[in-house]
């Protein structure tokens, strides 16, 4: 036992180091001898007390009858010692080949050997302690449920776990050997400068002439590792109970299940839609809903005109107007607004579209696309003859109330009464019109406004079930459609999303472009679907964990508005066609295609970042300061930052000094002097620094004391150095004085992962966060992030 | 021991939670133009968004910081900070609280606790906070033990613990590979492999060689006055990434006569990893000392001091050959000769060289030329110790290029 201990205080290296193993084999068998060193003064009598003073841990509750309490003691440690032994470190390394089982497999025997006598006494001292320990079947369950009471308080108990854990260690050492094989890696190409005939003979013993290397933390290798000329594999493998109880399944954090009162919970970020996976039997659309549609208001000529009009030729002919075809798109257009050039009839300029419309709606349509407008256009096909295969026809996919989860939790943790008092707009409480929605969607109650869209959808013939039916579009249903969708995208409600957005495929089908209506839209051209639709549309897959989809629509669009741009740049109007623009109107229409290429930039490099591809992703950001000058001193703070989340400071810290001398040339607004302060304090907490990253936080303050982000971050700066009440009490009080900044769902994140950190009775408080947030916020809130659930 | 006691509520609350980083927000940008139908309330929603970056609403990164969602992996050489409160959750005072948090891994158990003194009292509501920190150095499960032990008003003494368990995981993969160069340097590949989830950002990979050796790192690109590496702008390693380093280690001047007859197994040196992933957390690791098997020379060390790599057809040329001897007697050497297939060496075969002490070595020039075009290997030289008539064969010394000297007919 003497003996045995002296080794085990040396640190155990995690190295290949095969001596290490009789070490920490010992270490099971001779921590008591410590422990009775350490626990001498205890004084309290053990007996009396009900519950278990761990002397061990306390050597200021002092005991006289140490021999009871050591056996305790001793038993107890046992366990914890024990159970870590047989979750060996070798059991992880099987691939890590000891060096000299490579190099000198002669040695092995000797090696063997020169072990063989210390795992001997090891074993001697687990007999004795154990004396009748060794059933390893029945006690994985022993030990699980200790685990699962966390605390340990009897005795009784801890004899079980005792039991449990024990294990010989059986002669495994040889399975520690056939694992020290090589590992399979193909075969470098063999550097050739150097002549083979003095290849050495440690290349024949390593196929590959790879020694994977085991890695160990530097401070831990001080004081035995510079010797070590003889490796012996380690001779310990885990008990077969144990391990088991003990496996840990890769990536996924073994600890979340232990860890309950580790305060952290899983995701908060997404939300489901309760409604989403079991919907409910169509709800027949309500009879005032039909008033409402009648009293939507009219924005334009373009108002619906029943289906049959549209589609029946013979009342199409007379009406169409020669100006519709002359502004058809594309090259081939030319010769056709020859024969139409007669454009001075007053009738056809009266129904022009205007500059604006041309500008907004211009899109290039795909080259089959085209054709079939064209043949629309000119009359070799009649629209109602198309293949519906080719045409969008869209209708909502669920038309289930979206509810309101903030009033829910309200009626599980407040009670019935408390939820009455909630008073949130529903889609029954406004008006039935754009309004109404534009209403619903600044107070936050984005599911109120989705049911609101669905209502109007349907009142326009696209309602629930109502896809793969031919329907009409225009302006006012595809701005329903981009609104409801993307509102669903606010919601997290991607599924969804994806779902109605499907019969649009990708935008491209002849229905949804004005030349399809000549009739309804006599002489305007271009997409009626809006540009942030696809955008929208093109951003979708990603949130859906297909990101590379997001970057081909992505790509689709920034080449069109490229293409317009050239178009424009040249002096054709945006669709490359021959009208003329007015210098204004092209400036104008250069302005606007800019910033919406500036805008698809924005998207692929957000979509770059979700993806974890830095390298591309800082290119494009870098790329868009070209388009937004004004967007500089923020877009390189952003790119530091991306750095700093990598882990390369020095690199962040390049970008930070532009950010500074870009404030310094603007003469440093205040503004911008916070966001240098930010970044000095990003790079402090990169640094491990709290303490000036603290500092740097408040200084943002003194000079914008309603900085929400600065509030917010030197509170969590204040919780990392452990001043848990102080940062808890700062947000508190944020939260109740300026309820419009800070109840936002980062912050209530932070405020009641503090709460669960603080003490037991963190629901209540949480309770208080969830009513000061009803009164509030609108049903589109994020209750996730209150944890309640 | 009554084992209902042990349920009993504690007055005393205890609460972990994992410091790792915080991360920053990221926030999703929904916009509209303003002839869309939401008008400009999108873009309002935006910026009275808190979390949105004032100016640029649509890049998702912001600025504010959100606490850890979970316990996250741990990886060897990273450090594990934990937020430990003990909370008076009741409503009488407390005395004589002690909170003693233990790291037991497979080989040892750590004190962390900053203080080991006991807190005299503790009022209702209030808390006692520690921040631990402790560099990670084993792989495999570690139970974070936190006790608590207090006193009631009532004089009662109690005390509770919690275990905490959690798994070190390895984060990188270290493969190695030796080339033996002909001039005693010895050439170092690493292979690095990040085998966790995240990128990882190699702050520092060097080798720290052992007493024997001064190393040159070969990692970067000298242009001009600043050096590139070799690995582009870009020093992070996806998960599952590899990544090659090499090193050209010396032999110092006053180990470079003797490592000429070193043998057997010789300490290299080890690498430093130093790495650091999301906001400057930071992993450091070490490989265990690299040791390499010297190339086994026999007794007597043939090498080439000299050797063109292109040559002409049937022209001869000149080599340089060494001979070290590498054994503990004197020997007396003959050299010998023998053409190949293609390689006919110039001169008198059966040459004696004289003595040769140990260690000692001499140069010998040697003409030779080849009747073959193409890469042909220099083969053939039998050196005999004529003291124990032994003879040792040396084939395969070195590769040249053999060419046709004549570029075009015509010339």
């Amino acid at each position: 036992m003497e003996n045995s201990d002296a080794p085990s205080q040396r640190p155990v290296t995690l190295d290949i180091d095969g001596e290490v193993d009789p070490d920490g084999l010992e270490a099971s068998a001779s921590p008591q001898i410590d422990l009775l060193g350490r626990s001498i003064t205890l004084e309290v009598p053990f007996q009396e007390e009900s519950i278990d003073l761990d002397a061990e841990a306390f050597p200021s509750l002092l005991d006289d009858s140490v021999n009871s309490e050591t056996i305790i003691d001793k038993l107890n440690d046992q366990m914890m010692e024990s159970v870590m032994i047989s979750d060996s470190p070798n059991s992880e390394d099987e691939d890590v080949v000891p060096i000299d089982t490579l190099l000198g497999q002669n040695e092995d025997n000797e090696a063997l050997d020169s072990k063989g006598p210390k795992r001997d006494a090891g074993k001697e001292d687990d007999d004795t302690n154990t004396a009748s320990s060794v059933n390893a079947a029945e006690p994985e369950e022993a030990s699980a449920s200790l685990f699962e009471e966390e605390v340990v308080k009897t005795s009784d108990k801890i004899e079980t776990v005792d039991q449990g854990s024990f294990d010989t260690p059986s002669p495994e050492g040889l399975n520690a050997l056939d694992t020290g094989t090589t590992p399979k890696d193909e075969l470098l190409p063999v550097c050739t400068i150097f002549s083979q005939g003095v290849q050495p003979k440690a290349q024949a013993l390593i196929p590959d002439g790879f020694q994977p290397i085991l890695v160990k933390s530097p401070s831990f290798t001080i004081g035995n590792t510079e010797t070590p000329n003889r490796l012996v594999p380690q001779v310990c493998q885990p008990s077969p109970s144990l391990s088991k109880f003990f496996t840990d399944n890769g990536a996924v954090n073994p600890a979340s299940d232990f860890f309950d009162s580790f305060t952290t919970s899983t995701s908060f970020i997404s939300i489901s839609n309760p409604n989403a996976e079991s919907p409910k039997a169509t709800v027949p659309p309500e009879p005032q809903l039909l008033s409402g549609t009648g009293s939507m208001p009219t924005p334009g000529p373009q108002e619906a005109v029943p289906a049959s009009t549209y589609f029946s030729p013979a009342s199409q002919g007379g009406v169409l107007n020669p100006q519709a075809s002359s502004v058809e798109p594309g090259a081939s257009m030319s010769k056709l607004q020859a024969v139409f050039s007669g454009g001075d009839d007053p009738f056809a300029s009266a129904l022009s579209t205007s500059e604006v419309d041309k500008r907004y709606d211009a899109w290039l349509p795909s080259e089959e696309t085209r054709r079939v407008l064209i043949s629309v256009a000119t009359h070799q096909v009649n629209p109602a003859q198309l293949d519906r295969e080719h045409l969008s026809m869209p209708g909502l996919k669920f038309d289930n109330l979206q509810g309101d989860a903030v009033k829910d939790l309200m009626q599980r943790f407040l009670g019935e009464q408390a939820a009455m008092k909630r008073q949130v707009l529903s889609a029954n409480s406004v008006e039935q019109n754009f309004l109404g929605l534009k209403r619903l969607i600044s107070t936050k109650n984005w599911r109120a406004a989705v049911d609101l869209t669905g209502r109007l959808l349907t009142a326009h013939g696209q309602g629930y079930g109502k896809s793969g039916q031919p329907s009409n579009h225009n302006t006012d249903s595809l701005q329903l459609w981009f609104v409801r969708l993307a509102l669903l995208v606010k919601l997290n409600l991607f599924q969804n999303a994806e779902l109605e957005l499907e019969p649009f495929g990708n935008l491209e089908h002849p229905n949804l472009y004005y030349e399809y209506y000549p009739t309804v839209y006599p002489g305007r051209r271009g997409s009626i679907v809006p540009f942030s639709m696809r955008v929208l549309h093109a951003e979708l897959p990603q949130y859906l964990q297909k990101p590379q989809e997001t970057l081909d629509r992505l790509h689709g669009i920034k080449s069109v508005c490229q293409k317009i741009l050239s178009n424009l740049q040249e002096g054709f109007a945006e669709d490359g066609s021959m009208i003329n623009l007015t210098q204004e109107n092209r400036q104008a229409s250069i302005q606007l295609w800019r910033s919406r290429l500036s805008r698809v930039m924005y998207s692929m490099a957000n979509c770059l970042l979700m993806m974890k591809d830095y390298v591309l992703a800082v290119e494009v950001y870098q790329s868009i300061i070209e388009y937004e000058p004004e967007q500089k001193v923020q877009l390189l703070s952003g790119i530091g930052r991306i750095f700093l989340q990598i882990g390369d400071i020095r690199t962040a810290d390049k970008y930070f000094l532009e950010v500074e001398k870009a404030c310094e040339l603007k003469g440093k607004s205040p503004d911008e002097d916070t966001s240098v302060l930010m970044n000095r304090a990003f790079v402090h907490l990169s640094q491990n620094n709290y303490t000036d990253a603290h500092e740097c936080f408040s200084s943002v303050l003194k000079i914008d004391p309603k900085n929400p982000v600065a509030n917010n971050n030197a509170a969590v700066c204040l919780l990392y150095l452990g001043r848990l009440k102080e940062s808890l009490g700062q947000l508190e009080s944020l939260v109740h004085k300026d309820p419009a900044l800070y109840l936002h769902e980062s912050v209530l994140f932070n405020l009641t992962t503090m709460y669960e950190l603080e003490s037991s009775r963190s629901t209540q408080k949480k309770q208080a966060l969830l009513e000061a947030a009803a009164c509030r916020e609108g049903d589109s809130f994020n209750i996730q992030c209150l944890k309640l659930v | 021991m009554d084992v209902n006691q042990a349920k009993q509520e504690h007055l005393l609350a205890l609460k972990v939670m994992r410091l790792t980083k915080p991360t920053l927000f990221t926030n999703m940008p929904v916009t509209c133009e303003d002839r869309d139908l939401p008008g400009d309330s999108f873009i309002r929603l935006m910026k009275d968004d808190p979390s949105t970056v004032k100016g640029a609403e649509t890049l998702i990164l912001g600025e504010m910081l959100t606490l850890p969602q979970n316990f996250g992996n741990i990886f060897l050489g990273e450090t594990f900070s934990s937020y430990i409160s003990v909370h008076n959750d009741s409503t009488q005072m407390v005395k004589d609280i002690l909170v003693k948090a233990d790291l037991q891994t497979s080989s040892q158990r750590l004190n962390l606790s900053a203080s080991n003194s006991a807190v005299s009292e503790l009022k209702p509501e209030c808390c006692i906070d520690d921040v631990i920190h402790h560099e990670v150095k084993e792989i495999g499960t570690h139970i974070l033990v936190c006790a608590v032990s207090y006193t009631t008003q009532s004089g009662e003494k109690l005390y509770f613990r919690k275990f905490f368990k959690f798994q070190v995981l390895k984060p990188l993969d270290v493969k190695t590979k030796f080339y033996n160069a002909e001039t005693d340097e010895v050439f170092l590949e690493a292979q690095i492999q990040n085998i966790t989830t995240s990128p990882m950002f190699m702050e520092k990979v060097s080798l720290e060689p052992s007493l024997m050796y001064n190393v040159t790192e070969l990692n970067t690109v000298a242009a001009e006055e600043l050096s590139e590496s070799t690995f582009g702008t870009m020093s992070y390693l996806q998960p599952s990434d590899t990544r090659q380093y090499l090193y050209c280690l010396k032999p110092k001047p006053e180990f470079a006569e003797k490592a000429g007859v070193i043998k057997g197994v010789t300490v290299i040196g080890k690498l430093d990893i130093v790495w650091k992933t999301n906001l400057g957390e930071r992993g450091r690791l070490q490989t265990s000392q690299l040791q390499r098997m010297a190339p086994g020379y026999g007794d007597v060390r043939l090498s080439l001091e000299l050797i063109p790599d292109t040559v002409n057809l049937e022209e001869p040329f000149d080599i340089t050959c060494k001979i070290t001897n590498c054994s503990e007697r004197t020997m007396d050497l003959l050299l010998e000769m023998c053409n190949t297939r293609s390689i006919h060496w110039c001169g008198v075969s059966g040459r004696q060289l004289g003595k040769l002490s140990p260690s000692a070595s001499l140069s010998i020039p040697l003409k030779v030329l080849s009747s073959v075009q193409g890469l042909q290997s220099i083969s053939g030289l039998r050196l005999t110790d004529t003291f124990l008539k032994r003879t040792y064969e040396y084939d395969d010394i070195a590769q040249v290029c053999v060419v046709f000297p004549y570029t075009s007919p015509e010339s």
